[in-house]
């Protein structure tokens, strides 16, 4: 018999079957088939609401290939140019049509391409570099590696480089310490740390992209350790030492750190990774650096920050002017956590509290949180690294500056990426949530002939020039004070300023900008300016911010015409400070002692050799500036290969 | 019987008829094939471009991202590569001073797409370090950007569709990169 009745919707005694009184005698199998079939349906709803959240619960699913977990991800609507309006500084997410529709890309000569390699930046002789690895002072010289493709100026191929030096400016470049030999690493030998042993051997631990394009730590050490040079390495045959840990992609899992001691004597090390799109820090612990326990927790993650590149852990004295080693910890101590973050190509820190006992940290200001609050540098500044200099008992820091010029420009160079000169960093005592970088002292060698300038008057509107001589090369340290009658008469404002969306340094305002124009050529029509632009608010606070406007650095349409910077904080009392290093085609400029720091990549077309000069200015509306000056010339640091005669240094 | 029979098909039916009004999304699940194009493609700059590339490789269905990305690039390679030729073989032909000039000047960022872009692209997606890939692919599309412009006083811009293809392309797998960070 058909039943002719309209299907029902769910009714809420499911199972019960409304027809007449036969039912009776077929009851318990009925119930039985009811059962089923509700636990049927409720199954097919629960399959469709568990699909329906997508990503962010944790469902992964995974093949051989560390596929995502799933396709739907709010952030994931994004147009290819990201550009200005967000302040994506880096080359990776900008398409240049936008800017200057009539204007080819630029015919650049070689008399304008050769002026862009730096005179006392660490770069090598030709060719791509990328990431800082394993830097460490070792029996009379600094080491440093550094990712990099001998046979093109773009990414790929990567081995480790090589270069010593016995002041940290002055360079001299070794054979390939590490190539893509093994299994382990044949797709790539990738960023690594290296941990001094107490008895004062060196472990160099690194990650490989296998032949099966798995991502694994692998141990190495020198082969020789009484070669001061550490010029050959030998790779521990067990490797790896590490895989992806379950949970861990086989693509998120890179950049092991410079080990520290726990308080039961074992080595622990951190690796950055991804959960969905929370960045991780995981713990690791060893007591041979061959046999590891992965800890249960992780030292700590910052949802929605995506793949924590490049982490770096180490302590800084709340007390004390000099550097710690990474294993020193107590009372006095804050320890920082540091990620590259992938998604904006940002290497972001935070200052907090590290919990030994269970491996974790947690931060002083979780509204600065690990890459959701403040930058090492605001401009091109990637995969840092610190180490601890226990020659001079200091912290160095060494970061990657790629170029801002096409991929093109480039393969005519013949090359792509300088290093940031190594800074030393302390932490802040007197705001207590910043690190202070300074480029290290010994880049004063360097020094030649210097120019004072003492109280220079820019009256609002107005540009000084600066007779320096040639302006290519130079060290500034400035002071500005400002007109303190228009601070205290302007109006302030709710307006928000911020040095990306700004239109840089057209954009007058009552109290800024003013600073410098560096790479300038006699008529502007190039011109890089770091600059400080205060804001008053309607609370009548002042704000100051520190930028780098290349929107006229250049007239070729295929560089980053971006304007760098962020907010810097000046405290009572404090004079407006400016250190800037000037070296062909990189700026590194720091305000208020290294609180702040941008560095820019510039690719002038005709502020280049002798046609390059120095300016103040000041294009505010109301308040006039005035200006104390150092500069001195800059010397060339001669970077070169090692010498073949045997002859030591 | 009948009643069990009547039970199973209001069961089946209150099934469906959930099925029916459930959202879209429910039902992309994790990559069926087709859906997984589709899914990645909305998210892509030139959605039509970017079916009808990804789906023209049988590849495609069954692929995850990762895949998607390494097929966009073979198709970019082969387009580039395609485009590169045309442009020598007009070379060769063309007679104004200025076109030759156009012409010379795209040759350059041509070679540039193919013996650099694509290469860092396919290394960077192969080997798990995705932000190198984005870079590629976006330069390459500057690159083609950059010859499109050669010709804008040009009467005539002979590789104008093959270039705004590769320019497409390059975007649509810059995107697709993305999403592997």
């Amino acid at each position: 018999m058909v039943d002719t009745r309209p299907f029902l919707p769910v009714s809420s005694h499911a199972g019960s079957d409304p027809t007449g009184p036969s039912e009776n005698r077929r009851k318990p199998m009925k119930l039985q088939l009811s059962i089923f079939f509700v636990l049927l349906t409720v199954g097919f709803f629960a399959a469709l609401l568990t699909s329906n959240n997508g990503s962010d619960n944790g469902f992964v699913k995974e093949n051989e290939h560390g596929s995502l977990a799933s396709p739907s991800s709010e952030k994931q609507l994004r147009p290819v140019s990201r550009g200005p309006a967000v302040g994506v500084s880096e080359k990776s997410n900008r398409l240049f049509a936008k800017d200057n529709e009539n204007q080819l890309a630029y015919p650049w000569n070689n008399s304008m391409l050769s002026w862009q390699r730096t005179a006392f930046h660490f770069q090598p002789e030709k060719n791509w570099m990328n990431d800082p690895n394993g830097p460490l002072f070792y029996k009379g010289w600094y080491h440093f590696f550094y990712q990099y493709n001998p046979h093109a100026a773009v990414w790929g191929d990567i081995v480790w480089g090589h270069a010593v030096s016995k002041d940290l400016i002055h360079w001299l470049h070794l054979p390939l310490a590490m190539v893509a030999d093994q299994w382990y690493d044949k797709n790539g030998v990738w960023t690594g740390s290296a941990t001094i042993l107490p008895d004062g051997k060196v472990v160099m631990l690194y990650t490989g992209s296998t032949t099966e394009n798995v991502q694994v730590q692998n141990l190495a050490y020198p082969a020789d350790h009484s070669d001061p040079l550490l010029i050959n390495w030998v790779k521990y045959s067990g490797n790896p030492v590490l895989v992806p840990p379950p949970g861990i992609l086989d693509k998120d899992f890179r950049d092991p750190t410079t080990a520290w001691l726990t308080s039961e004597g074992k080595w622990r090390i951190t690796i950055g990774s991804k959960i969905n799109k929370t960045g991780v820090a995981l713990v690791y612990d060893t007591k041979d650096f061959i046999n590891y326990e992965l800890l249960d927790g992780i030292l700590h993650a910052v949802p929605g920050t995506g793949m924590w590149e490049c982490v770096d852990f180490f302590p800084v004295s709340k007390t004390e002017e000099n550097g710690l080693d990474t294993s020193v910890n107590g009372p006095s101590v804050k320890h920082v956590v540091k990620a590259s973050l992938d998604d904006d190509r940002h290497d972001y820190y935070s200052i907090g509290t590290y919990h030994e006992k269970n491996g974790t940290w947690i931060p002083d200001e979780p509204k600065i949180d690990v890459g959701i609050g403040l930058r090492y540098d605001y401009g091109i500044y990637y995969a840092a690294k610190t180490f601890y200099d226990q020659n001079k008992n200091r912290r160095v820091l060494w970061g990657w500056i790629g170029e801002s010029d096409s991929e093109a420009a480039d393969m005519q160079k013949g090359w792509a990426s300088v290093q940031s000169i190594p800074r030393t960093i302390l932490f802040d005592k007197k705001t207590g949530t910043h690190l202070l970088q300074w480029p290290v002292e010994e880049i004063e060698s360097l020094r030649l002939k210097s120019y004072e300038f003492n109280q220079v008057k820019v009256q609002a509107g107005s540009v000084v020039p600066l007779d320096v001589g040639p302006a290519t090369q130079l060290d500034i340290i400035a002071e500005f004070e400002i007109d303190n009658e228009a601070l205290e008469k302007t109006t302030g404002s709710n307006v928000t300023f911020s040095c990306s969306s700004s239109g840089g340094t057209v954009e007058r305002g009552a109290l800024g900008p003013f600073g410098l124009l560096v790479l300038a050529d006699d008529s502007l029509s190039e011109q890089t300016p770091v600059y400080f632009y205060i804001a008053k608010g309607s609370d009548g606070k002042l704000k100051t911010f520190f930028c780098n406007d290349q929107s006229r650095s250049s007239v070729a349409s295929d560089v980053n015409k971006q304007i760098y910077g962020n907010l810097v904080p000046v405290l009572e009392g404090e004079k407006l400070s400016l250190r800037v290093l000037v070296d062909h085609s990189i700026v590194e400029s720091f305000a208020q002692g290294g609180r702040t720091v941008i560095t820019s990549r510039v690719y002038p077309t005709k502020a280049i050799y002798g046609a390059a000069k120095l300016f103040l200015f000041n294009n505010a509306t109301e308040a006039s500036v005035s200006a104390s000056l150092r500069i001195w010339q800059m010397n060339s640091a001669f970077i070169r290969p090692y010498p073949n005669d045997k002859e030591s240094q | 019987m009948n009643n069990t029979i009547s039970f199973a098909l209001l069961h089946l039916a209150f099934c469906f008829t959930l099925v029916s009004f459930t959202p879209i999304s429910a039902l992309e699940l994790h990559g069926t094939g087709a859906n997984m194009v589709e899914t990645t493609c909305q998210k892509t700059p030139f959605y039509n471009l970017c079916v009808s590339a990804l789906k023209s490789d049988p590849r495609s269905s069954g692929a995850n991202v990762a895949g998607l990305a390494q097929i966009g690039t073979d198709k970019l390679k082969a387009k580039a590569t395609a485009t590169l030729r045309q442009i020598t073989a007009l070379l060769k032909v063309a007679k104004d001073p200025k076109l030759k000039m156009a012409l010379r000047d795209c040759a350059d960022y041509y070679n540039a797409i193919v013996k650099y872009d694509i290469p860092v692209a396919v290394e960077a997606v192969t080997k798990g370090d995705p932000k190198f890939g984005v870079e590629g692919a976006t330069d390459a599309a500057n690159e083609a950007d950059a010859c499109g412009r050669g010709f804008k006083n040009e009467p005539k811009f002979p590789i104008y569709a093959s270039n705004k293809v590769v320019h497409d392309l390059s975007a649509v797998v810059a995107s697709i990169v993305q999403l592997l960070l």
